[in-house]
């Protein structure tokens, strides 16, 4: 197929597409109506369940098992970028070169990685009850991390990431979430079931199960994207061709 | 509101003197995703210090508990439904009659959505039996990476056959692309695994693109992401564009995942280059799932009145399923690189079980269900097959390979066999499956769907009869290269082994051989097709699934269970395709390129294998056209 025909090919049936899913979406109810059916079922449960952040309800309690399937998604993405980037035979590590570095910029990293690392730590903790939870505070925890490459260098990356240590937790983290589901199965409850103390409404021990799944995907996503990051920056400084 | 308990809404089950020490039907359902979830956990962590046979036990054990969950369930579960709300958030109150205000996930399970399970696991027991000897696998801290990702790829399909929710359905539809597109590109040292895995994962990624906007749609309609409760939504008023727009976008996920024609053109590129082991379960079982998929979520959220009519899915899936049954059997044909022509098969007999589902009737099901069954079997040994000549030649060239397996005299037998019962030669379950789809098509259109059925298993069974012709017998002169045209051929492999021309590892023979036995025990034992029958009854008994997932009392399902025994006609037509196949192939293989089959050859193969180009930016093109033709389609039927 000539580059022509591809394109003229493409916008006419993106044109198609454009077309019948506009007429579609002016058949959705309107802007602003005040019937939100899934919402208000949704608010009425977190409620229930003394839950104030209704999206960790919804993601880490009452559709906690898609979330199941997601964190899943991330586990299985880091082992397959993990096999697919792995050392080739025709490949050779490279010892990286310390970089030089001005000092107020290796300063400025020194003083702001702690302050980067505890706000993706109040982020996973207070999941259950403000904007934020596992998912947002983990992935702030793992680019965190990397202020030590963007401000030092690779070398200083490489002692605060102990890749070994963060690779079992990426596992145990993506397991302890298969596990929570069968405390509910062996309390005689159903999978996944919020079996534990619901605590008070709008404090950090609320919420029951919502907020030790929240934490767990916490450590999953910051030691899983780490781990994802160091393949790919591994592969750009490290590894050379035989 | 208190979330009710689980109930097991199945007869029979509490008498059970085991039922005491094994977990209740309600909870195998996530047990059947939780297991090897755990498993591949455990690999990852424990791989990193055992020693390769501990680790291969360890991950056998796993699929083996996988595989006693599921019997169990398919055990209890009978001529009825399991069902299991996640987190306890099932009807409010437990009554039925507020099944639609729940907001949890269910799990409803009947008897084709296990099978599609067992399936799965079946194949995945059977792909670590054979990976046994045959990889190098990293050792050292990734030591159980390629076993658990094994596992999690079993999670995902597993989760897919038995979830009864649209958009847990897509998580676990992404979480078996994720593996899949990272087992496609396993083997780093050459540069095309790579390609395969790009286009693959690209191409479906786009498409699971369109799935999300689609549920996006519905959802915004509707407030209701469950199968059934959106099937209920959904008939309160009468079917508009935004349904049709809706359905359309979020059947194409499934139907690239299937690889139906021109969502098509990722597989062969994906499957010539992923390990072999791998390719026994993308084509066994994931394909397989993309069909499963768009019979599941048209029947119990679009069959009703208020979603799309009966007769638009039926034609239109109809000719879906021709075009890419025609596309799958004439480019298979063409192929000399072994495994690019086994993935040609598969897209000629997923437009099969297209026509089969599009059928609308228990009886295309039942044809579909077998017929998946069996063709999983021999083509998940005809890929181990080819695994083998890799690692004895290093390369799976029909042309290259001329003769030079002559010495390997039951791997050849095999081969031999698995072509036959790929044409759909009796009693193989391809066979019966064949048999009972074509009676249905011949029901709906006579003669032209049975022929399109005879036609299509003939072709891609004579192609692989021909390679077997040429590679275990060297028969025919050894056929030229043809200049001038678009080929692939199978030299330059890298062996998917280290050092070939080894010793022959046992389960390369051993496990294709015992995936050909399962392939005819399916087929030939009745009680397997008539299992498959009552599932089938049940798969189209939409208020049924609504009334079960509801937990309410399940209304006996209004039609009878559609035969599935072997008929004289079925038989005969088995027989004639698995002849035409053997007539074609020696045709092919000692009258080489002569006559006027040439001149057709150039007008009308040529430009559609030109269109096979290898460009993501070529495939990217005819997903929008495809997804623009179904909707124009759809909306021209409404």
């Amino acid at each position: 197929m000539s580059r022509r025909v591809r394109l003229l090919l493409l916008a006419g049936a993106g044109l198609v597409i454009a077309v019948v899913f506009a007429a579609g979406c002016a058949e959705l109810p309107p802007f602003g109506s005040p019937d939100h059916p899934y919402g208000e079922r949704a608010v009425a449960a977190a409620l229930a369940r003394h839950t104030a952040n209704v999206v960790s309800s919804v993601n880490f309690d009452q559709r906690a098992f898609d979330t199941l399937g997601e964190e899943s998604i991330l586990f299985a993405s880091v082992l397959g970028t993990v096999i697919v980037l792995r050392p080739a035979r025709d490949e050779d590590r490279q010892e990286p070169e310390p970089a030089r570095v001005l000092p107020s910029t290796r300063l400025f990293g020194a003083l702001l990685l702690p302050v980067t690392l505890l706000t993706g730590g109040y982020l996973v903790a207070h999941g259950q009850l403000s904007p934020g939870g596992g998912f947002q505070g983990g992935v702030v925890l793992a680019t965190g991390l990397h202020l030590a490459y963007v401000a030092a260098d690779y070398l200083a990356l490489r002692q605060v990431r102990p890749l070994a240590v963060l690779d079992v937790a990426d596992a145990l983290a993506a397991g302890a979430f298969s596990v929570l589901g069968l405390v509910g199965l062996v309390a005689g409850a159903a999978f996944l079931s919020n079996t534990l103390p619901l605590g008070t409404f709008n404090t950090l021990s609320s919420g029951g199960l919502v907020p030790v799944i929240n934490a767990v995907v916490g450590v999953e996503v910051a030691s899983g994207v780490i781990v994802l990051l160091a393949q790919f920056l591994d592969q750009a400084v490290e590894v050379v061709d035989r | 509101m208190g979330p009710p308990p689980p109930t097991v809404a199945l007869p029979g089950t509490a008498q059970l003197p085991l039922a005491v020490a094994l977990p209740g039907t309600a909870q195998l359902l996530p047990l059947a995703v939780a297991v090897p979830l755990l498993g591949a956990v455990l690999l990852v962590v424990a791989g990193r210090w055992l020693p390769r046979p501990a680790r291969d036990a360890l991950t056998m054990v796993c699929a083996a508990a996988e595989l006693a969950c599921l019997a169990l369930l398919w055990a209890r579960t009978d001529d009825g439904r399991a069902v299991s709300w996640m987190g306890g958030w099932g009807p409010p109150g437990g009554s039925p009659a507020h099944g639609s205000q729940s907001v949890g996930i269910v799990l409803v399970a009947d008897r084709l959505g296990i099978g599609m399970a067992l399936l799965v696991t079946v194949l995945t027991v059977a792909v670590l039996a054979y990976s046994w000897r045959y990889f190098d696998e990293p050792v050292g801290e990734h030591g159980g990476v390629f076993p658990a990702l094994l596992l999690l790829f079993a999670a995902g399909m597993c989760g897919f056959a038995l979830t009864g929710d649209l958009f847990d359905a897509f998580v676990f539809f992404e979480l078996m692309g994720a593996v899949a597109y990272a087992l496609t590109g396993y083997r780093i040292e050459d540069p095309r695994p790579l390609h395969g895995a790009l286009a693959f994962g690209i191409v479906n990624s786009l498409a699971a693109y369109g799935s999300l906007l689609g549920i996006g749609l519905l959802y915004a309609r509707t407030g209701q992401l469950g199968l059934a409760q959106l099937g209920q939504a959904l008939d309160t008023r009468p079917p508009d564009l935004l349904v049709v727009c809706g359905f359309v976008l979020v059947l194409a996920g499934p139907l690239v995942k299937a690889a139906a024609a021109p969502f098509h053109f990722w597989l062969p590129d994906a499957h010539a280059v992923a390990p072999s082991p791998v390719c026994m379960l993308l084509s066994g079982v994931m394909v397989e799932l993309g069909v499963y998929g768009t019979a599941r979520i048209y029947w119990v959220a679009f069959a009703g009145p208020g979603g799309v009519p009966a007769h638009a899915f039926r034609d239109t899936v109809l000719v879906l399923g021709a075009v890419t049954a025609l596309t799958g059997a004439v480019m298979c044909w063409q192929q000399r690189h072994l495994k690019r022509m086994l993935a040609f098969s598969t897209i000629g007999h997923i437009g099969l079980f297209l026509v089969g589902v599009a059928l609308l009737t228990p009886e295309g099901l039942v044809g579909t269900a077998v017929y998946v069954a069996g063709h999983a079997g021999v083509k998940a040994a005809l890929f181990g097959l080819c695994g083998l000549l890799l690692d004895q030649y290093g390369s799976v060239d029909e042309h290259g390979l001329h003769g030079r397996a002559r010495e390997l005299a039951l791997p050849g037998a095999l081969f031999a066999v698995g072509g036959l019962a790929l044409a759909g030669l009796p009693p193989f379950g391809t066979g019966l499956g064949k048999s009972l789809a074509e009676e249905a098509g011949g029901r709906y259109l006579p003669g032209l769907l049975p022929a399109l059925f005879v036609v299509v298993s003939a072709v891609t069974g004579g192609a692989v009869l021909r390679a077997w012709l040429r590679v275990f017998r060297g028969a025919g002169p050894t056929p030229g290269d043809r200049p001038g045209e678009p080929e692939t051929s199978g030299e330059g492999e890298e062996p998917e082994v280290h050092s070939p021309s080894r010793r022959l590892p046992a389960p390369l023979t051993a496990v294709p051989a015992a995936l050909l036995l399962g392939a005819l025990v399916i087929g030939a034992a009745p009680s397997v097709g008539r299992q498959l029958a009552q599932a089938a009854r049940l798969f189209t008994d939409r208020v049924g699934y609504l009334a079960a997932a509801y937990q309410g009392p399940v209304p006996p399902a209004p039609q009878p269970v559609p035969a599935s025994d072997w008929t004289v006609s079925g038989a005969l037509l088995g027989l004639l395709s698995a002849a035409l196949a053997v007539a074609l192939a020696l045709l092919a293989v000692h009258f080489v390129h002569r006559g006027p089959g040439a001149a057709l050859n150039r007008r009308l193969v040529l430009p559609l294998r030109r269109l096979h180009s290898g460009l993501v930016g070529d495939y990217v093109t005819w997903l929008a056209v495809g997804l623009a033709a179904l909707l124009v389609a759809f909306v021209a039927q409404r």
